[in-house]
């Protein structure tokens, strides 16, 4: 079970690691993906088939995309190129269809002329910056995106949703606490209220798995000092993944 | 005389102004020193996006007709128009593509970026390695005569009509010391939200 | 009539491609034919799935691509092709000039080869976007006239057709009468 919510400044993808066994290592399963910096995904359904799609889609972002434009693709371009890849699987013959259905999160900066000059992007707080960002991100307009894609190759935008075991009841929840213009600490709130609902066991950082698309986290970014670079939007929010055993993070440029 | 650049003719200029950018090409289709056709226009737009393409006559069309149908895909795809500066890399990797059969033509973009507002300018080789300039890009076989005329006519931040006077006597004053360009010019003004497009008669001898 | 340098003299080197486009085509002798076919048939096929008839400019420029993909071919064809139609929509003429690396430009007049040496000052003198067809042939006149007396070879005459508003058809084009040193 997993669910996800849109903020006006970000979105979070939470998700429940169940593991079979007690002697399993938590910290070494991971369900959340980073796929390009900006755009994070995460599953329901038959492990081994995320781990190909995970494959595709940071492929597929390379070599249909940044090879050809030196940027990064919108959510909706890597969406659709999943989408496609989930598609023929139902198609061709000789395979069988991906068994899992995908949360895909991403942001993106929009190309439409920034309206006021907006302090740093990153800085949520202002009031101004989540009016003029009060729905859902788009191309044109830039913010926060989320779609769902189901082994059949449709796709779905949301404001908040959930797939997997009890995603009828989260979604439930999610309509009774879902409100326009949350702050993205409110989204990981209601998240984790959502998976709690339906969480059997212990709760806790080796339970639960957050990967979050927010401000540009440029501690990431593994150098500094560099004009213009700007760090990941998406990252894990897990202890292992920051500062813990003095681990370099691996980011991507 | 036998280079692919050369059988043809031509010449094209781009420049920077205040807020603006221009970008002109001549009007002449050669054989050599035979002209064949005072009305071939090298410069092609893409939406937001201009494009001059010098060299070999057959791929001047090749290219354009290329781009124009990248273009159009692109802006189905995505639902937008496409950047100055994401043109710029569609346009360097197609050219790689045909690294070891290159299409004969030496680029120049010109655009305002629509969501920074900022005017962009680049030229490229015929194998995509881009060069990107503040001030002026130049190519053709006028563009040892547009070197000259532009260092000597170009300054910072001039105003949208004053940079159409400098690029117009750029390129009318360069491509009549080139035997291959010339017989007349299109030139194009870019602003945030308006284009001018003027035709320059030109000398037709 | 035949000799060493002649092999035919009354050679008509020009395809109908549809009701109103002509190509006229010069080159290398087995290319020339083929590509012309190659080309006739697949702008007739257009015509038979269609029921309708590809404009001129649509024309050249399937020709144009043709002749593109053909020059970065293994072999490529070795012709020059001038294309003259009407839209049938916009009843207006064009004109289109194409080479072997498929360059194509619309003009207002043409020539391929030497004739481009003698005959386009002729057309940069008399020609004006506004002229009949009676003073359109007195050009011609005037070009063909100039290409017999300068020539270095007998071209063993020429053979016009005319494209217009009712269709294509060949015209008498007298070329015995001698012409006189300039």
């Amino acid at each position: 079970m997993l669910i996800s919510d849109e903020a006006t400044n970000g979105i979070v993808l939470a998700t429940e690691k169940k593991s079979s066994s007690p002697l399993i290592d938590p910290p070494s399963l991971s369900k959340v993906s980073l796929v390009t910096p900006n755009i994070g995904m995460v599953y329901s359904g038959m492990g081994p088939d995320y781990r190909v799609l995970v494959d595709k889609a940071r492929k597929v972002s390379h070599t249909g995309y940044k090879r050809i434009y030196n940027e990064y693709p919108p959510t909706r371009i890597l969406v659709q190129d999943v989408a496609r890849v989930m598609q023929e699987a139902t198609q061709s013959g000789g395979v069988r269809p991906y068994g899992v259905s995908l949360l895909i999160a991403g942001w993106d900066d929009g190309v439409e002329p920034e309206t006021q000059e907006l302090a740093d992007e990153g800085l949520e707080t202002d009031a101004e910056k989540k009016k003029a960002s009060g729905k859902t991100g788009g191309i044109l307009k830039g913010g926060p995106s989320l779609y769902q894609v189901d082994p059949s190759g449709s796709y779905f935008p949301w404001k908040a949703t959930a797939i997997g075991k009890s995603a009828t009841s989260a979604k439930t929840f999610l309509e009774k606490r879902y409100k326009e213009d949350l702050e993205l600490e409110d989204a990981v709130h209601i998240a984790l209220l959502t998976l709690k609902e339906t969480i059997e066991g212990e709760m806790n950082g080796e339970t639960v798995e957050i990967g979050i698309v927010g401000a540009p986290a440029n501690d990431l970014l593994g150098y500094e000092g560099v004009e213009g670079a700007v760090g990941p939007r998406f990252r894990k929010l897990s202890k292992e993944v920051r500062n813990s055993k003095g681990m370099t993070p691996f980011t991507m440029k | 005389m036998s280079s692919p650049f050369a059988i043809n003719g031509g010449a094209c200029v781009a420049m920077v102004g205040k807020d603006c950018v221009a970008i002109a090409c001549d009007l002449r289709l050669g054989l050599q020193s035979l002209t064949v056709s005072n009305n071939f226009p090298k410069i092609f737009s893409y939406g937001d996006v201009y494009l001059g393409l010098t060299g070999l006559a057959t791929d001047v069309s090749t290219v354009s007709d290329l781009f124009r149908y990248k273009v159009n895909m692109y802006r189905l795809r995505e639902e937008r128009q496409i950047s100055p500066q994401t043109m710029a890399n569609l346009v360097s990797t197609s050219l790689y593509e045909k690294r070891f059969g290159p299409y004969f033509v030496s680029p120049v973009i010109a655009g305002i970026n629509h969501k920074t507002g900022k005017p962009f300018i680049c030229g490229f080789d015929s194998i995509g390695c881009i060069d990107f300039a503040k001030d002026f890009i130049v190519s053709g076989t006028a563009s040892d005569q547009l070197f000259g005329t532009c260092e000597g006519l170009w300054e910072p931040d001039l105003e949208p009509e004053d940079l159409f006077e400098t690029i117009s006597q750029a390129l009318l004053n360069a491509v009549d010391r080139d035997a291959l360009s010339g017989w007349g010019a299109h030139v194009y003004i870019i602003e945030k939200d308006k284009v001018t497009k003027r035709l320059l008669k030109g000398r037709q001898d | 009539m035949r000799g060493a340098t002649i092999l035919k003299a009354s050679d008509d080197k020009t395809k109908q491609l549809n009701q109103n486009t002509l190509m006229a085509f010069s080159g290398e002798a087995g290319d020339t034919v083929q590509f012309a076919e190659y080309i006739q048939a697949n702008i007739q096929l257009y015509s038979m799935r269609n029921d309708t008839d590809l404009g001129p400019s649509a024309v050249a420029n399937f020709v144009r691509g043709e002749l593109a993909r053909s020059l970065r071919s293994r072999k490529p064809y070795n012709v020059n092709l001038l294309l003259g139609g009407m839209d049938p929509i916009t009843k207006q003429p064009h004109l289109y000039w194409l080479d072997y690396l498929a360059s194509l430009a619309p003009l207002p007049y043409a020539a391929h080869g030497y004739a481009q040496y003698y005959c386009l000052s002729i057309l940069d003198k008399h020609h004006h976007p506004d002229i009949d067809f009676e003073q359109g042939l007195k050009i011609l006149r005037m070009c063909t006239d100039e290409l017999k007396r300068r020539l270095p070879i007998d071209f063993k005459g020429m053979l016009v057709k005319v494209i217009d508003k009712d269709g294509i058809r060949e015209i008498d084009y007298d070329m015995s009468k001698e012409v006189l040193p300039a």
